[in-house]
């Protein structure tokens, strides 16, 4: 009970004028940037963390994890209402998010966003608060063979993606996956398809990618078909989800709630996988499966519920073991140890009044987000009534102010720019994009895995330990169902 | 001349001459008289970062000086270090640089980076340490070595990257032990850490700092000359019965552009020796077993020299590095040339398709065209993956190869469908041009926005481009564009420290 005592603590501290303050700011900002097309949430917190080594520790640390939490719902907004997916995770989110905008039910998506969103926060928290210890041994049994067999998973779901046109899904992953591969290696260290150039050391970084793929080119698309009008509805009567709506995915709300919470722990492996797994997940259980990517709730549901509590679950090795599990974390790290604390168990025994704080704040934010963004989607959806005319050049400007943040290289820009015409060519010929952004954040994971696991137990490691077998054949059984599915409906 | 000329003139003249005293005077100003960026290798959050914000916090006791961090990662200190080497040497970009940055610059070879800066000082060291868990069955250190000389080569040791300066150590350490043992590396020290708690690894290499706040880690020995006072049970290297390695240890100090005048560098190294002493400063990183210490100018540079050497020596003995004859099919595949080749190639893609598209050929022929577009880029990259050397179990060569043995046969089953029209005609827009305009547009604003900087470029673009797309209302764009660019300047400039291009043309103003 020692638990309680110490989250009453934190409750009670929180709950001072301040503190709330705090989290009202930081959940502000992170919506903010979070709905910034190229500002992560990762670098949201990035760029407050040099505000933060000034004030105290408790307060620092509540500011930051209060944007980390707003910016993971944040993404979902622009996802929604401009297909500009402001986060990696939030891809998963535009699946069907704004094809509910152009059906003129931007509202209902982004109600359901937030709701899910708030959800999965709160349940990831609450995994966090109870079940942080025993969670944390499962994450350190994780062997690379695992992590290689997560990453295949998560690359199977390209086969339900894709539908009809899995071959071009596959086709684009595989693209993904070999951009993935310029830079660097990281296991040995050889630049690979550098040409020489330094700026390629590096390789493609992930927004301006996801900026071009999908915000440009939906712009570029909307030009072709001359469609300048407003998109959207453009009347004041707006479509909101009633109490009803969210009861219905109850199920799928929480079901990605718990996924991402799981998947969240893994170090590295993070809130897209969490949503792209939960995602398919969800369609594999649903009543509807046509309905995902033409504008399902529960497929904007799955999204949102499995990104944000990936929060909960990315902070449970940072918690319990010092240990990052996502690039948001690792900067909490560093705003960790300018205010001389080390992460790690020791941080319990201490200092308690700063993580029970931490963890009291993470249920508030929560809250606070659910309030704010209620009367902010009211505001957002306005975003759908702008004319093209100006949203457009608009959204231009945005986007090269997040590509650019990403590592203040205007190469990224020049990327943005690239990637932005290529995934127009590709989306005129039936590709579907997000594969390649899937691909480019699986590839990593795949590759470094798959050698490590070879280097430490040889070629037959993923055969010969449980975990792994399991899950590699069920990612063979959810890649070839899907195939055989869509080879039988053309029958 | 008439009188009127002559006025102009003599009023031109005027300005000139005090535009000139001004600029003069400026030059004579005492260093320095405009804000002074630290540029920083990493993103915020890192060690180097908080190294670099901690020092302009005490450096501001001691001068009046205005220090920006401006973080510039990319590269391993690659990106940064061009950041500064691009700059004038007048002082105003201090480059925060370590031990790591040295082996990167070695790894990306070419150009001589160690001489083209001025090492200006080595403000701290924290030395290296063998980290092992303590629920393993071997975790001291006598024990490691003997379980290494019975299993030769089967010892997972893990840390961060390849090449790094981690890596470096251990195989010193390998070296002077006359033992085997596998790098494991990781993307960061913490996951790599991970992995010891996991028990996939038995030793780690990194700062002893890694191992506080987690009592399973367990310091098996430190490289350092006497036991480090923050950690007094740790054995060092020397009392185990083992020279030559009291010495590894992880520097970070600064460094300015090669060239930059002696009475600025006078003025630094007395800043530095300032802050060295600052108790401040000297607790703060003392709490971590990090030991402050100034060693300036002539010193630093012989260090960092050798440094590279060893770097260079290892580096080569692994076999990341080689400087063997490549041969056959992959000479082609080197450099520039090939990038002429490959952008060619896409060039003349480009230019076919834009026929097609202006002849109103078959559609089949724009896809055909895509799936060329993959296939060229498959051949390309497998072209390319022939020179990668190979050091491992398995080379850099074989995941890249193993997508493209994917994407490859998969583009062929595509091309025969689309050929057999075996795959669904998708229905397109008819306003081509309007895009290609777009994108003529998008690419001027960007070429220009190296000149006059974001803000001015970007209020033009907006109003222009929602113009050109037929927005009729001229207020309310002036008002968007002068709303988001007011927005982004405080927002992203000030607050957030986005060093949004200002222009080349107005650079030196800022």
């Amino acid at each position: 009970m020692e638990l309680l005592t110490n989250l009453q603590g934190g409750l009670s501290y929180v709950f001072g004028f301040v503190p709330i303050l705090t989290i009202i700011l930081g959940v502000t900002m992170g919506i903010i940037a979070g709905a910034t097309p190229g500002l992560s949430p990762s670098m949201g917190v990035a760029l407050l963390v040099p505000f933060t080594y000034t004030m105290p520790p408790t307060l620092a640390l509540i500011l930051l994890v209060s944007i980390y939490i707003a910016a993971n719902y944040g993404g979902s907004i622009t996802a929604v209402t401009i297909n500009a997916p402001g986060t990696p995770s939030s891809v998963v989110t535009a699946f069907d998010g704004y094809p509910l905008t152009k059906k003129g039910k931007p509202g209902l998506a982004l109600g359901v966003s937030l709701v899910a969103s708030t959800i999965g926060g709160i349940v990831g928290t609450i995994i966090l608060i109870f079940f942080s210890g025993p969670l944390a041994k499962i994450a350190l049994k994780f062997h690379p063979a695992e992590y290689f067999a997560l990453a295949i998973f998560g690359l199977t779901t390209v086969a339900s993606l894709g539908g009809k046109n899995w071959i071009k899904a596959f086709i684009a992953a595989m693209f993904g996956l070999l951009l993935n591969t310029i830079g660097i290696d990281p296991i040995s260290g050889v630049s690979r398809f550098t040409f020489g150039l330094s700026f390629l050391y590096d390789g493609f970084a992930l927004i301006p990618a996801l900026i071009g793929l999908f915000a440009l080119s939906e712009i570029f698309k909307q030009l072709e078909n001359g469609n300048l009008s407003t998109q959207g509805a453009t009347d004041a009567k707006q479509e909101w989800p009633t109490i009803g709506t969210y009861w219905r995915l109850k199920i799928t709300i929480l079901r990605s709630s718990f996924m991402g919470t799981i998947i969240g722990i893994f170090p590295g492996a993070g809130a897209t996988i969490a949503a792209f797994i939960s995602y398919d997940v969800s369609k594999r259980f649903s009543k509807n499966p046509e309905e995902f990517g033409k504008g399902s709730l529960e497929g904007v549901a799955a999204a949102e519920g499995a990104n944000s509590s990936s929060v909960g679950g990315a902070l449970i090795p940072l918690l319990t073991l010092g240990i990052p599990g996502s690039a948001s974390t690792a900067v909490l790290i560093g705003a960790l140890m300018i205010h001389d604390l080390t992460p790690g168990p020791q941080l319990f025994v201490s200092n308690p009044e700063i993580i029970y704080g931490l963890l009291a704040s993470l249920l508030l934010a929560n809250v606070v987000l659910l309030v704010l963004g209620f009367f902010g989607s009211r505001l957002w959806i306005k975003v759908t009534t702008i004319p093209k005319m100006i949203l457009f050049p608009v959204i231009f400007a945005v986007s090269i102010i997040g590509s650019f943040a990403v590592r203040n290289s205007f190469f990224d820009v020049a990327a943005c720019l690239a990637f932005g015409v290529f995934g127009w060519l590709l989306r005129r010929y039936n590709y579907p994009v997000a594969p390649i952004v899937l691909g480019m954040v699986l590839g990593n994971i795949a590759e470094t895995n798959f050698i490590r696991a070879v280097m430490m137990g040889g070629w037959t490691i993923f055969f010969t330990r449980p975990t792994s077998l399991i899950m590699l054949i069920v990612a063979a059984g959810s890649f070839t169902i899907p195939l055989i599915q869509a080879y039988k409906t053309k029958k | 001349m008439t009188p009127k000329f002559r006025k102009v003139f003599s009023f031109f003249n005027h300005r000139f001459l005090i535009l000139l005293i001004f600029s003069f005077g400026l030059l004579l100003a005492e260093f320095p008289s405009k804000p002074i960026k630290v540029v920083v290798y990493t993103g915020p959050g890192g060690l180097i970062d908080i190294t670099a914000r901690k020092f302009t916090a005490i450096a501001n006791k001691y001068v009046d000086a205005t220090f920006v961090v401006e973080n510039k990662p990319g590269a391993g200190g690659i990106v940064a270090l061009k950041k500064v080497i691009q700059s004038p040497a007048d002082g105003y970009n201090l480059y925060a640089c370590t031990k790591s940055n040295i082996a990167k610059f070695i790894l990306a070879g070419g150009d001589n980076y160690v001489d083209a800066l001025h090492w200006t000082a080595m403000l701290m060291a924290d030395p290296e340490c063998v980290i092992t868990n303590k629920k393993n069955d071997i975790s001291d250190w006598k024990a490691i070595v003997n379980h290494a000389k019975n299993n030769p080569g089967e010892q997972n040791w893990v840390g961060p990257a390849t090449g790094g300066l981690d890596h470096v150590t251990a195989m010193k350490i390998w070296d002077k032990y006359s033992m085997e043992a596998k790098w494991i590396p990781f993307k960061s020290g913490g996951k790599a850490l991970a992995s010891l708690l996991g028990k996939q690894g038995i030793a780690y290499v990194g700062n002893p700092r890694d191992a506080l706040g987690n009592p399973d880690l367990y310091i098996a020995a430190v490289s350092s000359r006497q036991r480090l006072d923050a950690f007094p049970d740790t054995p060092t290297f020397t009392e185990l019965g083992m020279s030559g390695l009291e010495n590894e240890f992880m520097w970070r100090g600064f460094a300015l552009k090669a060239g930059t005048p002696p009475e600025i560098i006078d003025w630094y190294t007395a800043l530095f020796k300032k802050v060295t002493a600052d108790p401040n400063w000297r607790e703060f990183w003392g709490r971590g077993g990090i030991d402050v210490e100034f060693i300036g100018g002539d010193d630093f540079t012989e260090m960092v020299r050798e440094d590279a050497a060893t770097f260079e020596y290892y580096l080569t003995k692994s076999a990341i590095i080689s400087d063997s004859n490549i041969n056959g099919l992959a000479k082609l595949a080197k450099g520039y040339p090939l990038m002429g080749v490959i952008i060619g190639l896409f060039i003349v893609l480009a230019i076919i398709g834009l026929m097609i598209y202006n002849s109103g050929a078959s559609q089949i022929l724009g896809r055909v065209m895509v799936i060329g577009f993959f296939l060229i880029v498959s051949a390309v990259f497998y072209l390319q993956s022939l020179i990668f050397p190979v050091n491992s179990v398995i080379g850099a060569a074989a995941i890249p190869r193993l997508w493209i043995t994917v994407l490859v046969p998969l583009n062929l089953l595509l091309l025969m469908r689309t050929i057999r029209r075996q795959e669904e005609i998708e229905g397109s827009g008819s306003k081509i041009n309007l895009v290609l305009a777009f994108i003529g547009f998008l690419v001027v604003y960007l070429i220009v926005m190296l000149y006059i900087g974001y803000f001015i470029s970007t209020f033009v673009f907006v109003v222009g481009s929602a113009i050109y797309l037929g927005y009729d209302k001229l207020k309310i764009s002036l008002m968007v564009a002068a709303g988001w660019v007011l927005f982004s300047y405080i927002i992203f400039y000030k607050i957030l420290f986005v060093p949004l291009p200002m222009g080349v043309i107005f650079e030196g103003l800022f």
